[in-house]
């Protein structure tokens, strides 16, 4: 009897336990599928977590950057909330259609092939380019001296995809390629000697380089490319809505005041906005 | 990239993912024995310490002990992280699964009644022939679901390689997924693994049987 009792009571136990994870769980997709343009909206902006200096974990446990910073600056001037989600980057644009997130905000390198598939894109914000980092006492001054080296880089960013297309030649002297799902991950292997150099996006090898002794970054600048913020094909109000936001951070001087936080390094240097 | 291109490219990195899978049994089979046996252990010490081994392989994700193996001597000790990332895949792939093999083989030999022991004892034999001729061979044909069940989710369970950089065929997939904006290499991958797993499958079905003498 008291065994029965016992099952019983496990067995109500587990099914609350389901009930409440569920419950928990569908509040959270329900909240992105409001597509509905009324006031207090909640907008939610996919982010790699891992990519300073335009979105990663503060130092107060909160994701912090450059371009969370400005959503936020943006969600307060349109009087929305601003939620984050964490993309799993090389799922990005499946996480994006499934409707996890509104946009992806986080440094996104602007490819021919992500307007090809209807995404709608935002104007240009920010010049980039890749550069090699390698150790301070590497030797390497270039990227010829990577012949028979190995090199790291983060899966599916735009430097992953450059060693595929216009970079092919220069990876094919390469002893290998060493794909990682970040770019701390390729720093760590970096100076654990697993790799000899790492092929990073500028500001991202500068905001790590600043924080970190003993990395170098090579003058080269491999590959010139633009960052914009995605979203789904047919949100084209949404785009414009931020994109006006923004705009009007620009002329307000929001937009400088967040560009020249020290913790961002030299990313003010690049911003297009900031140019005109 | 026409479909074709996809698989030939996936394929080239499925000869790593049976590197982890193959060197991973080799390994973790024996291994699980050696563990299963200090477990049984009649000194408590050894038993219980055993057993708590067993207990945190088992209740920590196999992913932070791949992040453990390869990255923690750097951050703890200084110590280079291995260029040849097949070595530190394949120790935590190989510690993990034993843990679970361990158990397995507990769970068999312990299910062979006293009375055997006892008969074998009458009859001359000496313990280490007893568990090696008698238990053992029953044990094995005992056990062989559970090793199926473990040796599909290792299968599947080698995707986790990449955690710690080390490209085997879903790393591939999922490079392919971002350079062209398809989920064509997920369906793939898909495919792969399970006809991976049908003919492990078929293969341990095939030894389940030839061990079926008796019936």
């Amino acid at each position: 009897m008291k065994k029965r009792l016992t099952a019983l009571v496990l067995a109500f136990a587990m099914i609350f336990t389901m009930t409440v994870l569920t419950a928990c769980g569908g509040n959270q997709g329900d909240q992105a599928d409001q597509g509905d343009q009324s006031e207090g909206r909640t907008f939610v902006m996919g982010i790699d977590p891992e990519y300073p200096p335009f979105s990663y974990l503060g130092d107060n446990g909160e994701y912090t950057g450059f371009d969370v910073d400005v959503a936020r600056a943006v969600c307060d001037k349109l009087g929305w909330q601003l939620e984050i989600f964490e993309l799993n980057w090389d799922n990005r644009y499946i996480q994006l259609d499934n409707n996890e997130c509104d946009c992806v905000w986080s440094g996104m390198t602007i490819l021919e092939s992500t307007k090809e598939e209807g995404y709608v894109l935002s104007a240009p914000y920010f010049d980039n380019s890749q550069v090699l980092m390698v150790k301070a006492d590497s030797g390497i001054a270039s990227s010829a001296d990577l012949a028979g080296k190995d090199v790291g880089v983060q899966l599916g960013t735009s430097g992953d995809i450059l060693l595929g297309e216009d970079l092919a030649e220069l990876a094919g002297t390469f002893n290998s390629v060493v794909r990682s799902d970040s770019f701390l991950k390729c720093f760590t292997e970096l100076d654990g000697g697993a790799v000899d150099a790492v092929l990073v996006d500028a500001p991202v090898a500068a905001s790590y380089a600043a924080e970190h002794d003993g990395f170098v970054i090579l003058d080269e600048k491999l590959g010139g490319e633009q960052y914009g913020i995605c979203f789904r094909s047919g949100d084209q109000e949404l785009c414009d809505e931020v994109e006006g936001a923004i705009q009007e951070l620009v002329a307000d001087g929001t937009y400088k005041q967040i560009a020249e936080k020290e913790e961002y390094g030299e990313i003010i240097n690049s911003l297009i906005f900031l140019q005109q | 990239m026409s479909l074709w291109t996809m698989i030939v490219s996936m394929a080239e990195g499925l000869e790593r993912t049976c590197a982890i899978f193959f060197l991973t049994l080799i390994f973790s089979l024996p291994l699980g024995m050696c563990v299963a046996l200090l477990r049984m252990s009649k000194n408590k010490v050894v038993a219980n310490a055993t057993r708590f081994v067993i207990s945190v392989l088992r209740g920590t994700p196999l992913m932070l002990q791949l992040l453990a193996v390869t990255y923690g001597p750097y951050y703890l000790f200084g110590i280079g992280v291995a260029r040849n990332k097949l070595i530190p895949v394949v120790i935590a792939f190989a510690i993990n699964y034993a843990a679970y093999f361990a158990e397995i083989y507990r769970g068999g030999i312990e299910s062979i009644p006293l009375g055997q022991y006892e008969a074998a004892n009458v009859l001359g034999y000496t313990k280490t022939q007893t568990f090696i001729r008698i238990i053992l061979p029953q044990v094995v044909k005992r056990i062989m679901p559970s090793v199926t069940n473990e040796v599909v989710t290792l299968v599947k369970d080698t995707s986790l390689a990449f955690t710690v950089s080390y490209q085997e065929m879903f790393t591939i997939g999922k490079q392919i997924a971002n350079s062209q904006t398809s989920f064509m290499p997920f369906v793939v991958a898909g495919v792969f693994y399970f006809v991976f797993n049908a003919i492990v499958d078929y293969g341990m079905g095939r030894i389940e049987n030839r061990l079926d003498y008796y019936n």
